[in-house]
């Protein structure tokens, strides 16, 4: 009897949730429609289009007017609109191992049928490669070097196992200058370095709006999940340097503000407070974040989308370029496996947190190798429980859901009891 | 002349024998655990029911992963180029051979000749494999045999994506406890296996005329889901099981 | 052959080789990769000894890899993690690819060892600004080096070494060329213990056994008859697996030459000349037959194990790659296509570091032969 209102509660919670996310979400679906109908006749405006690795510096590209287009954040939308099994599967036919980067494999494949949801990407006029995510992107871009038969510029950021080597810094620093001059060639014109500053202020600027959003579900309840980030993700990734990411994210950092001052939590009864860790399994987002709150655990941060203003304490504000070197050599997957771990403690500390979901990622070897190491290390330090889930980012054929399914409900025991025996003493 | 091939398989064994350039008869028993003594057997029954004394075989030979154990053949031929010979005999126009056994699967690419230009196998994993529909075949509780005609009343197969085929036999038995239809589950099982094995195919650019050969060539439901995976007709001959054994015979005749 | 027993010896237990070495005082410095450059550890008095895989079962590796990372890394970190390795002084660890770049740190995180130097070379090969960084890193590197070992490292030592691995080289790319011109003369298997155990003999001895061995042969050369096989090239990365040499004999061919991190690339191109030794190396590894974990262009490899097919004459290319090593797999189709425009066919083969069954081998590899 007593439950009947509690259950009326949680729906209406429920609804308004789904409303406000909804409303948000138009925006951000109007805002990447317009962005990618804009990349997509490109030639009919007469600017240049650029494919870019993720952790690549989009900085000179915007300042040069040129439209930076993301093949993995592609591969993400095909992995969220369930299309990758398919183009992955075309991939194989076309000789590339089932092993290899399901994002790599869906845009070696979608370059080739025009597939995915949104018809295909646009020809590059040119390739920006920067390693500092992983090596695998190198053999990518190659591959669609081969493919389009475009300018590449290779962006070598050496690998930081202890720290920021003097040698490292000359060889980037001197990459960034070749960078300049690549565009300056592709584009036939010359880079207008005052506009390059201003672009650069934007940036920067915008990776600290988004570190102060991100921020805010260090409060209890969290106002927004980190399903949610992955989903506000995009702009800082696509457009940094532009005005319109200041826009959206002030925005953004207000609603939330606004909630934290209300109390109004992203799920109605957050008990359980998880971090999450790896790229997403984007074809299970909406099951995972249903699964999670079903046991009143709310994602309230994670290391992926916190990638993205993980190092502004590198960046110089009055010399941006410069600064850019190290901003974009030392950031989280281009560190040692020890110095990840470390970052993943200051984040178990600063959002309270009461376990970790690490899902564990055959795509991407850099991110997921060494995750074992690092769940040690949480343990040992915080002792906290870690999940480990293994799925792939976009293939959906590793996803097996009553396997994960029995995974997060045997660790969600283990956090409950924890925290309960924790609330006993 | 009269020649003979022996196809000693993982699951069953087969022999051919061949005289004048025409099949005469074949055989297939179950292998079981002497390779060496199935190879034996299934030659001295063929040869008792066809009426021929072994003195009379020219040339023997042998095929199949127990090829090396048959004490009396003449020559060892990989099953590959075996099944390559024996889908040309069948028919010269074939181009493409899906091979499709109990515990591996192998595409095949042609020339004009006969000749292997190209190929691909699968012996590392179950899944695109005769085990891959044993193992679903107990999950459903339906008789393997019946797999095919079954899979043709489906209305909407269900959709199977695990890779692996210890996972994907949970899949089907969430299936099952979620009340799915046993036809549109063996449907989306053949969809599932076909999807393995043609994507071996795709690699190798296969053309027309495609033939199915092995075993799960009987089955119907993953002929045509193949067909639908690879938009090629696939063709099955009468004597698709023994394939391999009719091109050993076939090969022996030009044996010096 | 007799001349290759040794080879042989300390293939069976490298790691008994290894601490006789070291009982004798010498400083062992384990390392990975061929882009490792040798000539400044040896340069630092210190023996270069390569490091593979066990070969064994995976056991303690399992808690720091998942079943996804090769297993080259997983078998090498079993070895460090079961001790077989503690007679090393040191581990060196260039960049080469995502899952070693990651061994580095799991190793040092969890291998206890005198020291653990990374050399984080460039992975673009073909411009000045990698030029200028593979040269600081390479003396960064040395510096290093010298530090843990204590010791000093003069140029006239680098020139030495430049000198003795030129040797090595240069022998190693003579027995290649004596199996091309008449493969029957050494055995696949043989020429294998050899390349492989030159990465983990005493360098100085080395510049003895090899001469050895190319003498023995260059007498046979004059008797032998004419190879009438099939002539095979493999290409692919680390090849830890002589049996395949012996299964694609027995299947009628040979294999003339190789484009394997573990052959060829280990030995083509020699140091020239130059002032300063350590840009003399550093030039070495910028223009040595390129590795897919590095850039030099986007049809270089391609054209290059084109250019060995041909100059070997080679009826067919075999791939022979690990399972998830994700340079060479991304590669694979481009030089296919490479060989299958100019007629030459190939067989693409993966494996694990224990191998498949014989059966299973020599199914692929009589098929194969077959075809040419």
């Amino acid at each position: 009897m007593n439950k009947m209102p509690e259950i009326l509660l949680f729906f209406l919670a429920k609804i308004k949730k789904i409303a406000l996310h909804f409303k948000k979400k138009k925006k951000m679906k109007e805002i990447m429609m317009v962005y990618y109908m804009e990349a997509k006749s490109a030639r009919i405006s007469g600017r240049k289009v650029a494919w870019i690795t993720s952790g690549g510096p989009v900085e000179p590209l915007i300042a040069m007017d040129v439209i930076p287009v993301y093949p993995e954040n592609h591969g993400a939308m095909i992995g969220a609109s369930k299309m990758g099994t398919d183009l992955c599967e075309k991939s194989e036919s076309m000789g590339y191992s089932s092993d290899l980067c399901s994002y790599a494999r869906s845009d070696i494949a979608c370059a080739t049928v025009n597939g995915g949801p949104i018809g295909g990407l646009p020809r590059p006029d040119m390739l920006i490669c920067c390693n500092n995510i992983c090596g695998t992107v190198l053999k990518w871009y190659e591959v669609q070097a081969r493919y389009f038969n475009v300018p590449l510029f290779i962006f070598d950021t050496p690998f930081c196992h202890v720290g920021y080597a003097e040698e490292a810094r000359r060889y980037v620093r001197r990459q960034l200058d070749e960078y300049v001059l690549f565009l300056e060639k592709t584009c036939g014109r010359k880079m207008d370095s005052d506009h390059l500053k201003a672009v650069g202020k934007l940036s920067l600027e915008g990776q600290r709006l988004w570190q102060a959003v991100l921020a805010t579900t260090a409060n209890s309840p969290a106002p927004m999940t980190a399903f949610d980030a992955f989903y506000h993700l995009a702009l800082i990734v696509t457009l940094r340097g532009t005005p319109l990411v200041i826009d959206y994210y002030t925005q953004l950092l207000e609603k939330m503000k606004d909630r934290v001052a209300r109390g109004i939590g992203a799920i109605p009864n957050e008990k359980y407070r998880l971090l999450w860790d790896n790229i997403p399994i984007w074809p299970r987002t909406r099951w995972l974040s249903e699964k999670l709150a079903s046991h009143n655990a709310c994602l309230v941060a994670d290391t992926y989308t916190s990638a993205w203003c993980g190092t502004t304490k590198y960046i110089d504000e009055n010399n941006f370029f410069d600064s850019m070197a190290e901003a974009y050599t030392r950031i989280y997957l281009n560190i040692g496996v020890d110095e990840m771990a470390h970052i993943v403690l200051e984040m178990v500390d600063k959002y309270k947190v009461d376990g970790i979901v690490m899902h564990s990622n055959r795509s991407c070897k850099p991110y997921s190798l060494g995750q074992y190491d690092i769940q040690k290390i949480v343990e040992k330090e915080r002792g906290i429980p870690c999940l480990m889930i293994e799925a792939d980012m976009v293939d959906e054929r590793s996803f097996s859901e009553s396997q994960v399914s029995t995974r997060i409900d045997a660790f969600m025991e283990i956090v409950k009891q924890r925290k309960g025996s924790q609330a006993a003493d | 002349m009269i020649t003979a091939g022996i196809d000693i398989g993982s699951i069953t064994t087969k022999a051919a024998v061949m005289a004048e350039g025409k099949i005469r008869g074949t055989r297939v028993i179950f292998t079981g655990y002497n390779a060496e003594q199935a190879g034996t057997n299934v030659y001295e029954e063929l040869l008792k029911e066809l009426g021929i004394e072994k003195s009379d075989v020219r040339r023997v030979v042998s095929t199949g992963y127990g090829r090396n154990s048959v004490k009396f053949m003449d020559k060892a031929m990989t099953e590959i180029i075996c099944h390559g010979v024996g889908a040309h005999y069948l028919n010269p126009r074939v181009r493409s051979v899906i091979d499709i056994g109990g515990q591996d699967s192998k595409a095949i690419v042609l020339d004009e000749k006969g000749k292997v230009k190209n190929f691909a196998m699968n012996d590392k994993c179950a899944a695109g494999t005769g085990r891959f529909l044993e193992v679903m075949a107990r999950a459903l509780e339906v008789d393997l045999d019946g797999f095919g005609a079954l899979s043709l009343r489906a209305s909407d197969p269900s959709r199977i994506s695990s890779l692996c085929t210890v996972f994907a036999e949970s899949e089907v038995i969430s299936l099952i406890s979620k009340g799915e239809k046993r036809e549109n589950i063996i449907a989306g099982i053949h969809e599932s296996i076909a999807a393995r094995v043609a994507a071996m195919a795709n690699r190798l650019r296969i053309a027309p005329l495609v033939v199915m050969t092995g075993g799960v060539a009987k089955n119907i439901g993953v002929v045509k889901a193949i067909e639908r995976k690879i938009g090629m007709a696939v063709e099955v001959s009468e004597y698709a099981q023994v394939n391999g054994a009719i091109g050993a015979a076939f090969l022996a005749t030009s044996l010096k | 052959m007799k001349q290759c027993d040794e080879f042989y010896e300390i293939l069976k237990d490298p790691g008994s080789y290894g601490r006789k070495m070291k009982e004798q005082g010498r400083k062992i410095v384990g390392y990975f990769c061929s882009y490792t450059p040798e000539e400044i550890i040896y340069a630092a008095g210190a023996h270069p000894f390569r490091i593979f895989a066990t070969g064994g079962n995976i056991h303690f590796a399992d808690a720091h890899f998942q079943s996804y990372c090769c297993s080259l890394v997983r078998g090498a970190l079993e070895g460090a993690l079961a001790g077989n390795l503690d007679f090393l002084d040191g581990a060196v660890f260039p960049h080469t690819c995502d899952s070693i770049q990651r061994l580095s740190d799991i190793w040092r995180m969890n291998v206890k060892g005198p020291f653990h130097v990374d050399v984080v070379l460039p992975v673009k090969l073909d411009t000045e600004s990698a030029r200028a960084y593979m040269i600081d890193i390479l003396k960064k590197f040395g510096n290093d080096l010298a530090s843990h070992l204590r010791v000093q490292i003069t140029d006239d030592k680098l020139k030495n070494a430049i000198k003795t691995f030129n040797t090595i080289r240069g022998s190693l790319k003579r027995l290649y060329e004596l199996k091309a011109e008449n493969p029957g003369i050494i055995s696949g298997s043989d020429l294998y213990a050899i390349v492989k155990a030159s990465m983990m003999m005493d360098r100085d001895h080395l510049t003895e056994a090899l001469p050895a061995v190319i003498e023995e042969l260059e007498k046979k050369k004059g008797n032998a008859e004419l190879y009438a096989g099939k002539r095979i090239v493999l290409a692919g990365g680390v090849c830890n697996h002589p049996d395949i040499y012996r299964i694609i004999e027995e299947a009628g061919a040979a294999v003339v030459w190789d484009d394997f991190c573990t052959g060829s690339r280990y030995f083509e191109e020699s140091v020239k000349d130059n002032a300063d030794p350590i840009a003399a190396i550093a030039g070495r590894y910028m223009n040595r037959p390129v590795c897919p974990a590095k850039h030099a262009g986007i049809f270089t490899r391609g054209e290059n194990l084109l250019r060995i097919a041909k100059e070997k004459g080679a009826g067919g290319v075999v791939f022979f790659f690990l399972k998830f090593c994700d340079p060479h797999a991304f590669d694979y189709p481009y030089m296919k296509e490479f060989l299958d425009r100019e007629g030459i066919p190939s067989m693409m083969f993966e494996v694990e570091d224990q191998l498949p069954s014989e059966g299973q081998l020599r199914t692929r590899f009589e098929t194969f032969v077959d075809m040419l």
